[in-house]
Order: C-alpha cells, then structure tokens, then sequence
C-alpha cells in the first residue's frame, strides 16, 4: 500500500490551469523530492494531497484513502513561509499546535522540551515568536511539524534560512524520520539537498509530471554516453571519441555509440596518459532540471510560433 | 477534550490575558464604582439638617403641625418674630435658610425662601409639607396625609402583563434596553476583533497549518465559542459590579435605585435574543475575515454590519411614540435590528409571547446560518492569499 496516491490530478483557479495532470506514489518510509519551477503547481499539488483543495478531477488517497478528519493526526505540514502565531511565546504555541493535533497537554510538553533543546531553542521557548531570527522560527515550524511523530511529513522548503550546522541537523532528523517508517514529501529548489536525501523524485512544470521516478535512474538517463577524465598533461586523440570538452578540472569525452567506458580508459593507459581521475559523467540534478525544464520551454515557444 | 474546545479554549486564554481586555473589563466596573462613591459623595455633603427658620407674618403656623420625617433626615423649624432676628440666626450660621410668610399669604400663596448658601433640597422639601399640612389643619388627619403624600397611580396593562409602579418608566423598565445595548456593545468589540484575528490568521498563514489540524467547522465553532465565553466572562464581571453599585447606593440612599424591581420578563427575552444575535455577527465577522484580502479591508466591509446592528437608534422616536407600528415590529424580526429593537420597545409595550417567540427563532436561524456561512467561507477563502473571493465563486456549487 502506497502512503499517498495522486492520480490525474487537476485543478484550475478560474481561467488560470494551477495543475493539469499530475500523478505520482509515495511508498512508507521514503524521501520523495517534489520539484519545479515557481508557479509550476507544487504548492496547489500539496494543498490537493492535504485536503485544503479539492481536486477538479483525479484522485488523491492518503494513507490508504480519501483524507479524513482523523487522518490529519497522523500528518505534519510545513507550509514554505510562516504558519506560526508571530505574537504568541514559542513554547504556548507549539503547546497549543501539539494539542490540534491530538496530543495531551503533558506528552506535548515532554516532547517539546526534547525537541526544543535538540533544536537549541530551549533558551527562547518565551520569547515571542516574531522575536526570533529567520532560522529560528523556521526550525520551530520544524518541531511543530514533526511533534506528534507523524507517519506522512509534507514539507516545504525545509532548509531555507537555515546555516549550515542546521540543515546538517534537519537532515539528520529526516532520516531519523524515515528509519521510523515515516514518509516524506519535501518541496523544495534546493537541488543539491534532493539529491542527499531523496530517493525517488517528481519534476513537475506547467502543472505537468516532467520527470518521475529514481533518481539513479533519471541520472543515467540524463546522462548520455560520456566519461570524465583529468590527466596529468594534455589528452591524446582516443579512438571511438566522439567530443571533447573542458568541465570544470576535468576534460569531458562524449563517446560514440559502440564504445565503451572500459575501452577509452584502457586506451588511455596504453598511450602513456596518467589517469588521475575517470568517471562516468552523471549530470547533477541542477543540469537535468534545467535540461528538462528549458526544453519545455523551447517547445513551448515552438507551440507557440506554430500557432501563430 | 474535542477540537472545537481546544480551539475554543486557547482563543479565550489568549484574549483574557491581553492586557486590553483587563484594561476594557475593569474600566467599566471602575467607572460605576466611580460614579456610585461620587453620587453618595454628592448626597453626604449635600446633607444639611441644620434647622430652618420662618417669620409667620401669616398667622400660618400659629398652632405648628409637624410632618412626619425620618428620624436621620428631621430638620428642626424655628419660629422668629422679625425677619431681622431670622437674618441674625442664618448669618451666625445658626439656621441654613428662613422662610417669610407675608401678611398677604392667603391672597397672594407667595412665600419668600432667603438663603447665603444654597439649602439642602429635602430640608426645603420638608417645608413645603409644613405648609401644606397647617393650611389644612382642622381636617380629618386621614384627609391630610391623601393630601400631603403623594397619591399614586400604577398603570397595568388589560392583560395584566405589565405593570409600572407610580405610572413611570423606572430604572427596572429600562434595564432591557441596558442589556439590549451593552450586548450590541459587546458584540461590536468582540465581533470585530474574531474578524481581524481570522483576516491575521489567514494574512500570515497561520491558518494554512491549523486547517492541516482541525476542520474549518471546528476552527470557527471554537473561535465563535471561545469569544462568545470571553464576552459573557465580561458581561458576568459587569452585572457582578452593577448589582453591587446597586445595592449599595440603593442603601446609600440614592433614590432611583433604592426600590429597584427587575421585571424578569423583559430581560429574559432580551438575554434570549441576544446570544444568538452575538453568535451569529460573530460567525459573520469570521466569513468577511476569511474572505477578504487584509485586516484593513475586513474593517471597512465589517463597518457595513455594525451600522446595521445600531439602525433602531435612528427609528427610536417611532419606537417611544408607536412602538406596534409596522417598522418596529418588522426591525424585531430583521436580522440585524432585532435585538436594540426588541429590547427597546418593552418599554413602551408589552409583546406578545409570539413575537418574541418570532424575533428568538429568527435570531437562531440566522446564528445557524451565519455559522454555516463562516463555514463555508473558510473553506472557500482561507488559502486565497491577496485575493478577495467573488459573490460567484462562494455560491458556486463546489466548496473547493
């Protein structure tokens, strides 16, 4: 059984098409990364999941069906800014969130008290929260999510404002999450951050499924049929090479289609070259989402052009 | 403890430690107190039972006969021969005043009051009883106490439900009213403030998470039920002083609230009508805050409902003259002037049962219906960030 299923979901705002089709699965225990450009319809995804609205058409179950009141106990949810009463201290309203979410004045407080230190934010539980920095309130919201050890975390943006320490301790906190069995939908621009956690990811553009599925797999797609190499000296001619060209410290071979890997080392070593470093280039998930998200765009402008 | 009274508890812990409400809760109290120890203040210093004089050129009080006083409040009546002996009494402080009663009393009923200080008005009261009661010595004393009290004349309605002691509005009557506009005085206070606090909530996306907790039905019933319970935790604290003002300038001795009678009637229907009016412009203030764009904004279009409530003012006169008359009785079933309506004309009426019936009944379907709506508009508005929700899109079938 799927945490959560979305299925030829849509929805639109009057005449403006927030998401068209979209569909995906979350399985327990993962990290799911849920990508795309501003306005590319994350937000109204998430909002469909959670129940806030409903969909045009399409299906979401979450938890083994159509969201419920009771089902709202068992998920956290950070939206990407705010979601805090600014004039209240912290510690009352993490208190008064817990309890929303079903917890008894006394568990809420002995797991806010764990927390609250854990986050290092036990000497500002009574300042009011619009007295704490960025960083702050946003591990707050942080706590606020995960309190009542929610089996689905939806989370936006979890490492915005953050310094490095932080997002190390955020992280850390996922996984912890997910070794618990808790599943993780996390929204977020931070490329590098889905590529440390995720296991499987949805690009979405225009309202649209882009990309879905592994990331390893997606990255070898992306990948095309090219190694890295860096060398002491310049790189001779290699047989079966198609291309070469400078990326970053290494130079970047693009290989034709009946060679392999093995062979362009092989032949490297032969002529003499010192291999200082050989890899196969995998493009980053920054690359492959500009790729994919540029290319939409060019196909659109084609679209377009034909149409007009 | 469900939901709705967590959110309903918080929303009343979070305002009845505001400093503001402190501030607004004992300022009344403090001002009754105030006015009460002025008004005994007032009547102590105000007391003079120094003695009065009179020089009876008259032959008025030739054989004196007493009115009868209260012990406490008695002032003495010294007779002197020449006015010049009555000046030389008051100038040494002996007398506060002195009466003439010239020779030509009985043709001209003038008598002349002198003074150097204003005298204490009951002492003067008295004096007018002296007069009165020697003009009519000889009679029967039956015939002068009918003639030197008051004779009064109670009205009471042909059905025998109403009934004004001394044929006067007295304090009791207008209570209804009192109650009829310190709830439509709460209601503009505390309505507001659910409206402002809900546009907050949705302006800073507080809302956006309490929705992932809650229903929006339990968010606004507990909001509704959490302020409703700060407003009577302040009506209670009012009557609480109010009763206590009462009793003790009633045993002061301040004299319109020294008989008081509550005519329960009147001020149960007016309780009666008055939840449901403040839950239901409470539940409408939470819809025009889930559905506009700002705190400023929800301002602006709330103003719009308090005027509504505060209409019967501006009909009041054809509510003291004709309070049976058709745009009375229609304001008491109307949705918004019900309440300062209905409370208003039970002074000068009595209802029928039906009517207040009628006005109760329509005040609750409109509370339901307000709370429904409230409902509806968070659902619908609650996540439309800087965007205010059209009439077509709120009565659309779909609350998406």
């Amino acid at each position: 059984m799927h945490t959560v299923e979305v299925s030829h979901v849509a929805k639109a705002f009057g005449q403006t098409k927030a998401v068209v089709d979209v569909s995906f699965e979350l399985g327990q225990g993962e990290i799911f990364g849920l990508l795309g450009p501003n306005g590319a319809g994350k937000t109204t995804t998430i909002r469909m999941i959670l129940d806030l609205f409903k969909p045009d058409s399409g299906t979401v179950s979450v938890l083994g069906g159509p969201m419920t009141e009771e089902k709202k106990n068992r998920i956290g949810y950070m939206p990407e800014e705010r979601g805090l009463y600014q004039d209240v201290p912290l510690e009352r309203c993490l208190l008064y969130m817990a309890s929303l979410k079903g917890l008894s004045a006394s568990e809420a407080g002995s797991r806010l008290a764990v927390l609250l230190e854990r986050f290092d934010l036990a000497d500002h539980k009574s300042k009011k929260v619009k007295a704490l920095s960025k960083g702050m309130q946003q591990k707050a919201q942080i706590i606020n999510t995960i309190v009542h050890r929610p089996e689905l975390v939806i989370i936006d943006e979890p490492f915005a404002a953050l310094d490095p320490i932080n997002t190390q301790l955020v992280k850390q906190v996922m996984h912890e999450l997910r070794d618990d069995g808790a599943t993780i939908l996390m929204s977020t621009h931070q490329m590098h951050q889905v590529e440390e956690l995720s296991d499987r990811i949805l690009l979405i553009d225009e309202g649209r499924d882009l990309l879905y599925g592994e990331l390893d797999e997606i990255r070898r797609r992306y990948s095309g049929h090219a190694v890295l190499v860096r060398a002491v000296g310049r790189l001779p001619d290699v047989p079966g090479v198609k291309s070469a060209a400078p990326h970053n410290d290494a130079v970047k071979l693009a290989l034709a289609e009946d060679m392999t890997p093995q062979e362009v080392l092989q032949s490297l070593v032969a002529q003499g070259v010192q291999v200082e470093r050989f890899e196969i280039a995998v493009p980053t998930l920054d690359e492959i989402f500009i790729r994919v998200v540029s290319a939409q765009d060019r196909s659109r402008g084609a679209a377009v052009g034909d149409g007009a | 403890m469900s939901k709705t009274w967590r959110v309903a508890l918080y929303e009343y812990k979070r305002n009845v430690f505001k400093r503001s409400f402190l501030f607004a809760l004992l300022s009344i109290p403090l001002m009754i107190g105030f006015s009460v120890t002025l008004g005994l203040v007032m009547e102590s210093l105000g007391k003079n039972t120094a003695p009065i004089g009179y020089v009876d050129q008259a032959g008025l009080f030739d054989d004196p006969v007493l009115p009868e006083v209260s012990p406490s409040d008695a002032v003495q009546f010294v007779a002197y021969n020449t006015e010049d002996d009555a000046l030389a009494a008051l100038e040494a402080g002996t007398l506060q005043a002195y009466y003439v009663v010239p020779a030509d009393y009985f043709e001209t009923s003038h008598i002349e009051l002198k003074y150097l200080e204003e005298p204490w008005e009951n002492a003067t009261r008295q004096f007018y009883d002296f007069v009165q009661i020697n003009l009519l010595s000889g009679q029967p004393l039956q015939v002068v106490r009918l003639a030197t009290g008051e004779t009064t004349i109670s009205i009471r309605s042909a059905d025998g439900s109403r009934f004004l002691p001394g044929g006067e509005v007295g304090l009791g009557m207008v209570l209804s009213p009192i109650i009829g506009f310190v709830f439509a005085f709460l209601l503009v206070m505390s309505s507001g403030y659910i409206m402002q606090a809900v546009a907050d909530e949705k302006e800073n996306r507080t809302m956006e998470v309490l929705v992932t907790s809650v229903s929006p039905a339990q968010l606004i019933g507990g909001k509704i039920l959490g302020v409703v319970a700060v407003s009577l935790t302040q009506l209670l604290v009012w009557t609480t002083f109010a009763v206590l003002a009462i009793v003790i300038a009633g045993r002061g001795g301040l004299e319109p609230l020294m008989d008081l009678e509550v005519p329960w009637g009147p001020v149960l229907a007016t309780l009666a009508i008055a939840v449901p009016t403040y839950v239901a412009a409470t539940g409408l203030m939470a819809a025009i805050g889930a559905t506009v764009t700002s705190v400023q904004e929800g301002q602006s279009v709330g103003g719009i409902f308090f005027v509504l409530h505060i209409l019967p003012i501006y009909v009041v006169q054809m509510i003291v003259e004709t309070p049976n008359a058709a745009l009375p009785v229609a304001l008491t079933f109307t949705p918004f002037t019900g309440l300062l309506t209905m409370s208003a004309r039970q002074v000068f009426t009595t209802l029928p049962l039906w009517q207040i019936a009628l006005a109760v009944g329509a005040q609750v379907v409109y509370a339901a219906g307000a709370v429904a709506l409230a409902s509806r508009a968070f659902r619908l508005g609650l996540l439309r960030y800087g965007q205010r929700l059209n009439l077509r899109e709120f009565l659309g079938r779909r609350a998406s």
